[in-house]
């Protein structure tokens, strides 16, 4: 019954180590944590009708934010490229979005990751005491959706806003100037409950998934938005998707992930990147089937990619928007309930997920081995997506249970690791979200 | 100046003077020194004047003066000169209340003749009509009276009016219209309620009827502070009676009340269904006739239906209303309403077991209950049908429902004809019941159901088996071999069957032998005893124990006073003949179990005839003998402590209600017991005996209980007492036997010395060689010599205690024995069930209220200043004392007593004691939660520390790892932990507990998984409570 | 508002048939064949802890028998809810029966999360409250259960026209604790839980 019992894992290359629980946690559920594009901060969304905002460097709580919801908040975005003040979205079930401000004091401006360093573990007290000289102020209220909202999100220039509701529809709103949103677009294409919208890194394109088993993603046509792709049906998840993810942009991931070592590779794989090149990220989902997948654009002719790449769509279009999104591969089943959540680090191109089963999995990308036709097929029975041109696998490199315990993990992400044990300028932790009320800190090191 | 001048002055200065003037004005009138004219010559002017106030005021005052003069002052002219003055005054609408309240005066002062009635009715009709012209409610009220008055004392003088003059009921009845105050309506409804049910209103009955039933439903509120008390229930019982007053109404009242009932709130449609009830209960046969059919139809939605519990009851007693009344009448209507009844509920039984033939069922029991006619009209209409419906039925299930209705049904002739041994309703009659020719069939199906039926049919043959209780006891109903027959099953499921599931059945059928046994004592002798008896080996040579449920369903059938002699008698011959047999030894404790139980429950059978000594002779003494006996007249068993200590109560039952000279017998032979060796080389007195030769004290510990206080001890008290001190403290006695000796000491001291002669017995004791309370030489077994003494004193408020217990409690500060006498304390005041008045022991009733102000006071505040290591035991000892003090006691001081209890939680094992002042808290947080005040944090967090201590440290990874070193509280205290703190959500505002909201669901969640069920139980319900605290606006 | 009931007249099962704990504890436990009758006759405190021998858990000496939780406990915790529409229980209705409840156990030995499923029968197939009767038996698990459980509520195979959707419905984690934050809907629920044991 349950995969992690039929498919043998992999012994693990990697193990998770708990690097610390923000604190205090809270008495509530909590939902889902975002963490700042820049500063060393992650914002979690509680059942308790706030938001929680901890620091990364010192693992403390800075703020509560509260007040502005009559329901749990459900999911909570930081609004990118803001200049001397942190602007945060809310999503709650009580059917409104909320947006919040705090200006910057002006010793902290826009803080960057080396200033922390030297700021040290005292970093934590110094942002402490801020709390009460400045505070998030509720600026002002999304209301539109006829019901809960589910999730939310900030598109990658911080001009869009995208949510999405049990009502079924997903709604993209841009701010003409502070406070004042206008709704651009009003998408009802689910016919379930919309549970998650997720932007695209370069493009102006948005995905969301449903209740309703599928996926579909938007851009826009002219001046209106409209559907361009949809995966669902056979070849989708056939339950509920609850999560959805784009990769980060193939041209930098590329150089880092485990393409990164062009020398000893095979024409096949050569030319396996340059597609790669063309597609662009992928996209990652997850499930109530209890699998994660992930799906790859089939790209177009040379002049559409050319201008995608530099990541200006082309205004004039000669043809249809619509996009044909492929299944790219089946992780290996390891979740023995719904996962609710995968991210997709945009350094390492790893991929982490966890769910209603408490684990914490993380996987990794490879070539696949160049054995003979036979042996090549054992990567999980993902016959489905098997084709000549797969050339590489995903492997489990590390596990982790009862990650909180006993409970269900909500929310799972890459976050840039900032506290005095850092390794790396780039290192990354995974922070993971609880029904315990509890974030937690992972660090992923190789076993030895 | 003249008393109106000062009246009129004083009146807005100062009512009180104002009225005293008037009373002197009447004084003065008595006396003669006013004369009447002169009085009122002196009004005249101030009645003209201009000012309408001054007008009110001057009437104020003759109303105040007439209502002052005593009796017999004013003459008869002068009162009908007066009378018609004052109704003259009527015109002028200023002072209409005085007006009425002068007349109200002068009526009480003397009869007035019928025309004056009617002229003051007729003039105030004519000068006040519509009485809500005036405002104010007091101006209203004392005409309301007024007229009240005439329609209690004149009814011919008005119903003369009414019957000559047809638009004076009109006009009268809408005079009243549109009054609002609770008061005054209280006042209309009873005048109103005089034509309606005394005169003939034939035309006008609408009229009436809307000028009342405007009001339904009541739904006022009286105000909090209402000095008048006026309650909506006075209203609508007064509103009720009118419309129940007159058949007339029924036209209007049906159709208007039936229509209400459609309401949803269920305020209005109770007041419906009791207005319904009192109208058809008040209202003659023949009207009802008219609208039982409708009545029936729509009432029955609310049984078939229940939406509310009430509402279905009220609409019961509807229906059996109606019957009530029809079975005055003739027989066709009544006929003519059950019809309907008895089709409807025929149809029901087709799909049995439904909520609607459950229905059906409480319907038809309801109503049959009314009388024998109704009753047996019912049973002819349903029972055939039921039975048929039962021979083709297809479900054991439908059958069970069908038998449900029928035993409903058999219940419903027990009321109405009574059982073998009290009345029913229907009084001494021949039972005429048509049950009796559906009887036989009745008792074949349920026969034949209790005893054919697999046994995983529980429901059904618990029915069988009640319905064949039932009929074996409706009264005239079987013959005595049916009843017979029903016994014998009855003891065949005693005896032979298996025990199912939760042994329902057998329960059940002992409890029925029980009671058959209470209606038909002979039968049950005749025909369950031998079968019993034959079931109770001699000797159980094979070690079965099959007798174990024979000898239990016996013992509880000697709580049945007619058979109890029958049950002893064969028990104990049965007992005789065992040891003479040599049965095993638990047989033999077996059969003194059961006899013990026997006694216990048929006790009060003991007590009637003192002198009798039958069982003393048959059973005490013979016991006695086999204890002390070592021949073979004495079983082996008899050397078992505890089968002693049975022997022992069971002739203490037998004893104690026995006359003095039959107890000083045993007294005599209290410690040699018969055995002829000498007192003194026996225990108590002799100290080195055998421990075997000692277990003998158990028994005389209970025979010494069972004593009167003159009973003959067999030896001086000064002697016995310190004997039973000393020979307690030795080492070798077992733990049975020491406690029998040291209870033995607290009887003597209780019972058997007075209080002249206390402290020469206990001096003794305290002065050295003993010193009981020497420091130095105080040990173990000597601290429990010490509470053993103070058990008995305090029970007789001896006024010793006050210096003992100071001693005592200077103990608790020592080192090494302060923590052995700490938990002492929870003794003194725990029940004993030896020092009962049952026992003849002095028990006062002020005693626990004593020991509370000796020792508690003190306990608390010598604890504030006891070093770190002696604290607890200030703890231990204050839970101890108040684990048994009623809690009205403990209030008093709870303030101070509330952070040393919160203390004793975090005593290290001391598990009694934290379970103690668990209960003293649970009866804080539900007697007085005002008390907690800003210890609840504390007191929650303790809580929940005490029940789940098993888990919180142990989060990480595995919810059933243990992590802390002591080992957990027992769970009986996690689980009274939990139902403490589920209390102080319930008594507690939301306010105080909301802050704690969150952390205890969460924190719960481990006590959730504690190892045992009944802790987890509690958990379930206290998380639940705390749960329902809800977060103010938190709905939508 | 009695007519407009999906099923005004539901079958009710005798509670002496509903399964209960003590069907296999107390008279089986019993060796003596009896009810334990005579048990009390001799009081026990007399003997038993006296406080002089200090502290005695005698009476729990048994403590550390551990008492899982079963079928029957689960049964227990909701077959005492009452049925929305009617003043009786889920049990006595048979909408929720013991063979329809299962628990599995941690499937893996680093794991402890188990998983309890509870099929749920409507007493007629187009009852269109079955949505709110699972809803209020998932609920009370969730109140009642460890953490270290995973209630999943379904209706039974073939009893319910739209099985599949109630199913999806009440096994969507983010719906259900939206709902519970519906104050109209939680107060149906309370109203059905107020009769829990």
């Amino acid at each position: 019954m349950s995969p992690s019992l039929t498919t043998p894992s992999p012994a693990p290359t990697h193990t998770l180590h708990a690097l610390a629980t923000l604190n205090p946690p809270s008495n509530s559920r909590t939902w889902q944590s975002a963490p700042h594009p820049t500063q060393p901060l992650v914002a979690t969304a509680c059942a308790d009708r706030t938001v929680r905002v901890y620091s990364l460097t010192s693992f403390t709580l800075l703020h509560t934010v509260s007040g502005g919801h009559k329901r749990s908040i459900r999911s909570v975005s930081w609004k990118p490229g803001t200049r001397g003040q942190n602007v945060l979205a809310t999503g709650s079930f009580d059917a409104s979005a909320g947006i919040w401000r705090r200006h910057e004091s002006s010793r902290q401006g826009t803080i960057g990751a080396d200033e922390i360093e030297q700021g040290g573990g005292s970093e934590g007290e110094d942002e402490k005491e801020e709390e009460d000289e400045e505070d998030y102020q509720f600026s002002c209220i999304l209301d539109g959706h006829e019901s809960e909202i589910k999730s939310l999100s900030w598109s990658p220039t911080g001009q869009y806003l995208a949510t999405c509701s049990r009502d079924k529809s997903v709604w993209i709103w841009e701010e003409i100037e502070d406070d004042n949103f206008e709704t651009v677009a009003v998408l009802s294409e689910h016919e379930g409950d919309v549970k998650c919208v997720a932007w695209h890194p370069e493009e102006d394109l948005l995905a969301s998934a449903s209740y309703d088993d599928t996926v579909r993603l938007y851009r826009e046509d002219g001046d209106d938005w409209c559907q361009v792709a949809y995966i669902g049906g056979e070849r989708g998840h056939g339950m509920t998707v609850w999560w959805v993810e784009f990769e980060g942009p193939v041209a930098t991931i590329q150089e880092k992930d485990f393409r990164a070592s062009k020398e000893g590779l095979s024409d096949a794989q050569k030319e396996w990147i340059q597609e790669a090149q063309k597609s662009g990220p992928r996209l990652a989902t997850c499930s109530d089937d209890c699998t994660v997948r992930i799906w790859r654009r089939t790209p177009k002719e040379t002049a559409e990619t050319e201008s995608r790449n530099t990541g200006v769509p082309s205004i004039i279009r000669s043809f249809s928007v619509d996009e044909d999104w492929v299944a790219d591969a089946i992780l290996p089943r390891q979740h023995e309930r719904a996962v609710y959540s995968v991210s997709w680090s945009r350094r390492t191109g790893m991929i982490v997920s966890a769910g209603s089963d408490g684990k914490v999995v993380v996987y990794k990308e490879r070539w696949k081995s160049q054995a003979p036709n036979g042996t090549e097929a054992d990567v999980d029975g993902q016959k489905e997506v098997e084709s000549e041109r797969q050339k590489t696998e995903w492997v489990v490199v590390a596990e982790l249970f009862s990650t909180h315990d006993v409970f269900e993990i909500n929310h799972v992400c890459w976050v840039r690791r900032a506290d005095k044990g850092r390794k790396s300028e780039d290192e990354e932790v995974i922070v993971s979200t609880g029904d315990d009320g509890e974030v937690k800190v992972w660090t992923l090191e190789e076993s030895s | 100046m003249s008393d109106i001048q000062r009246y009129l002055l004083d009146y807005d200065r100062n009512k009180k003077d104002a009225t005293a003037t008037a009373q002197q004005s009447a004084t003065r009138l008595q006396k003669g020194e006013l004369k009447l004219l002169t009085l009122i010559q002196e009004l005249q002017e101030y009645f003209n004047s201009e000012d309408a106030a001054v007008r009110a005021k001057t009437m104020a005052y003759l109303a105040e003066v007439l209502d002052a003069v005593p009796q017999k002052v004013l003459s008869l002219q002068q009162r009908n000169l007066l009378t018609n003055f004052v109704l003259s005054r009527v015109e002028d609408s200023e002072g209409l209340g005085s007006c009425a309240k002068g007349l109200l005066a002068l009526e009480e002062r003397g009869k007035w003749d019928n025309e004056t009635v009617t002229k003051i009715m007729e003039s105030l009709l004519e000068n006040t009509f519509p009485l809500r012209q005036y405002k104010q409610q007091s101006e209203r009220y004392p005409i309301l009276r007024l007229v009240d008055t005439l329609m209690a004392k004149y009814r011919d003088a008005l119903r003369t009016s009414h019957d000559t003059n047809h638009t004076f009921m009109s006009k009268f009845i809408s005079y009243f219209e549109g009054e609002k105050d609770p008061r005054n309506l209280m006042v209309v409804f009873s005048i109103l309620r005089v034509p309606m049910t005394e005169w003939s209103i034939g035309a006008d009955a609408q009229e009436l009827f809307d000028a009342v039933f405007n009001y339904f439903p009541i739904t006022f509120k009286p105000p909090p502070d209402d000095p008048y008390g006026i309650s909506a229930q006075d209203l609508k019982d007064r509103l009720r009676d009118c419309i129940a007053s007159t058949p007339d109404f029924a036209p209007y009242a049906f159709p208007a009340l039936l229509d209400k009932l459609d309401s949803t709130s269920v305020n209005t449609k109770t007041d419906v269904l009791q207005a319904i009830k009192s109208a058809v209960t008040e209202y003659d046969p023949r009207t009802i006739a008219l609208y039982s059919i409708t009545l029936w139809d729509a009432l029955k939605f609310e049984i078939l239906n229940v939406q509310e519990e009430d509402l279905a009851e009220e609409a019961l007693n509807g229906l059996s209303a109606i019957a009530r009344t029809l079975s005055l009448g003739e027989n066709g209507p009544l006929n003519a309403y059950l019809r309907p009844i008895i089709k409807e509920c025929n149809e029901h039984l087709e799909d049995a077991p439904t909520k609607q033939s459950q229905a059906a069922a409480r319907i038809l029991h309801k109503i049959a209950n009314v009388s024998p006619e109704v009753l047996n009209i019912l049973l002819a209409g349903v029972l055939p049908n039921l039975f048929l419906l039962f021979q083709t039925a297809d479900t054991m299930a439908k059958r069970r429902g069908l038998l449900e209705v029928l035993v409903q049904l058999i219940q419903a002739n027990i009321d109405v004809y009574g059982t073998w041994r009290s009345l029913g309703t229907a009084g001494e009659q021949p039972s005429s019941s048509a049950l009796s020719q559906f009887q036989p069939q009745a008792l074949e199906i349920m026969l034949n159901g209790l005893e054919a039926a697999p046994a995983n049919e529980v429901s059904f043959r618990l029915v069988c088996l009640d319905g064949l209780l039932h009929l074996s006891k409706a009264r005239g109903l079987l013959e005595e071999n049916d009843v017979g027959n029903i016994i014998k099953l009855f003891y065949n499921v005693v005896i032979h069957e298996e025990p199912y599931g939760k042994g329902e059945i057998k329960e059940a059928a002992i409890n029925g032998l029980v009671d058959i046994a209470h209606q038909k004592p002979q039968v049950v002798e005749d025909i369950a005893f031998p079968a019993f008896m034959s079931q109770l080996p001699d000797v159980d040579s094979d070690q079965s124990r099959d007798y174990l449920p024979v000898l239990e369903a016996f013992a509880k059938l000697g709580g049945e006073e007619a058979i109890f002699d029958t049950v002893i008698l064969r028990l104990k011959n049965k007992f005789s003949a065992a040891v003479t047999q040599g049965a095993s030894s638990t047989y033999l404790v077996a059969l003194l179990s059961a006899m013990l139980y026997a006694l216990k429950k048929g006790s009060s059978r003991l007590e009637q005839d003192p002198e009798s000594s039958t069982y003393f002779n048959d059973i005490v003494l013979p016991l006695l003998q086999r204890t002390s006996s070592s021949d073979a007249s004495h079983p082996k068993v008899f050397d078992d402590e505890p089968t002693l200590d049975l022997v022992g109560r069971i002739c203490n039952i037998i004893i104690r209600s026995r006359s003095v000279e039959q107890q000083n017998q045993i007294a005599a032979e209290l410690y040699t017991l018969f055995r002829g060796t000498p007192q003194p080389e026996l225990a108590p007195f002799n100290t080195n005996t055998s421990p075997e030769s000692t277990r003998t004290m158990i028994v005389s510990t209970h025979l010494l209980a069972s004593f009167r206080k003159d009973a003959r001890l067999p030896c001086e008290i000064q002697l016995l007492i310190p004997s039973l001190a000393s020979f307690a403290q030795q080492a070798y006695l077992s733990t049975s036997v020491r406690l029998a000796s040291l209870r033995q000491l607290s009887l003597v001291l209780n019972k058997f010395v007075p209080a002249a002669f206390l402290r020469t017995c206990i001096d003794p004791l305290l002065n050295p060689p003993t010193s009981l309370f020497d420091v130095d030489t105080l040990d173990q077994s000597r601290i429990r010599v010490i509470f053993a003494c103070l058990k008995a004193l305090l029970l007789r408020n001896s006024p010793s205690l006050s210096t003992l217990y100071t001693q005592l409690l200077s103990f608790l500060s020592n080192p090494t024995y302060g923590t052995i006498v700490a938990h002492g304390f929870s003794t003194l005041l725990q029940p004993d069930d030896l020092l009962t008045k049952a026992n003849h022991c002095t028990i006062l009733g002020l005693h626990k209220q004593k020991s509370f102000t000796q020792l508690v006071p003190n306990i608390a505040s010598s604890f504030k200043t006891a070093s770190q290591e002696t604290k607890p035991n200030y703890l231990i000892a204050l839970s101890g004392v108040l684990r048994w003090m009623p809690f009205d006691l403990v209030v008093e001081e709870v303030g101070q007593l509330i952070p040393l209890l919160l203390q004793s939680l975090d005593l290290k094992g001391e598990d009694m004691v934290k379970e103690a002042a668990i209960t003293t808290l649970a009866y804080v947080t539900q007697e007085k939660p005002e008390a907690l005040g800003e210890y609840v944090g504390s007191l929650i967090s303790r809580l929940i520390d005490t029940a789940t201590l098993t888990k919180t440290k142990a989060s990480t990874n595995n919810a059933t790892s243990k992590t802390d070193s002591s080992p957990p509280p027992p769970p009986r205290v996690r689980a009274a932990a939990l139902r403490c703190l589920t209390l102080v959500p319930e008594r507690l505002s939301t306010e105080k507990v909301l802050p704690y909201r969150r952390q205890v669901v969460k924190k719960l969640t481990a006590a959730l998984d504690d190892g045992k069920r009944e802790v987890r139980s509690q958990a379930v319900k206290c998380r639940g409570v705390w749960l329902a605290v809800d977060e103010v606006g938190d709905d939508d | 508002m009695e007519l407009d009931k999906d099923n005004a007249n539901p079958t009710i099962l005798n509670p002496s048939d509903l399964p209960s704990r003590r069907q296999e504890s107390l008279v089986k436990k019993r060796d003596d064949g009896g009810s334990g009758l005579f048990d009390n006759l001799v009081p026990a405190y007399n003997y038993l802890n006296d406080p002089f021998d200090g502290p005695s858990s005698s009476s729990d000496s048994d403590y550390d028998v551990v008492e899982n939780i079963d079928e029957q406990e689960i049964y227990d915790l909701i077959s005492s809810i009452s049925d929305p529409e009617h003043p009786l229980s889920l049990g006595s209705l048979a909408v929720v029966n013991l063979p329809d409840i299962h628990i599995q156990p941690p499937t893996s030995p680093f794991s402890s999360v188990s998983t309890v499923l509870v099929e749920v029968t409507p007493t007629i197939t187009h009852c269109s409250l079955a949505t709110v009767i699972g809803l209020g038996v998932r609920v009370r698990l969730e109140q009642a259960l460890p953490p270290r459980f995973r209630v999943d509520v379904r209706i039974k195979k073939g009893t319910h026209s739209t099985d599949e959707a109630v199913n999806k419905q009440l096994g969507d984690k983010e719906r259900v604790a939206a709902a519970l934050e519906n104050g109209t809907l939680m107060g149906v629920i309370r109203k059905m839980l107020s009769t829990c044991k």
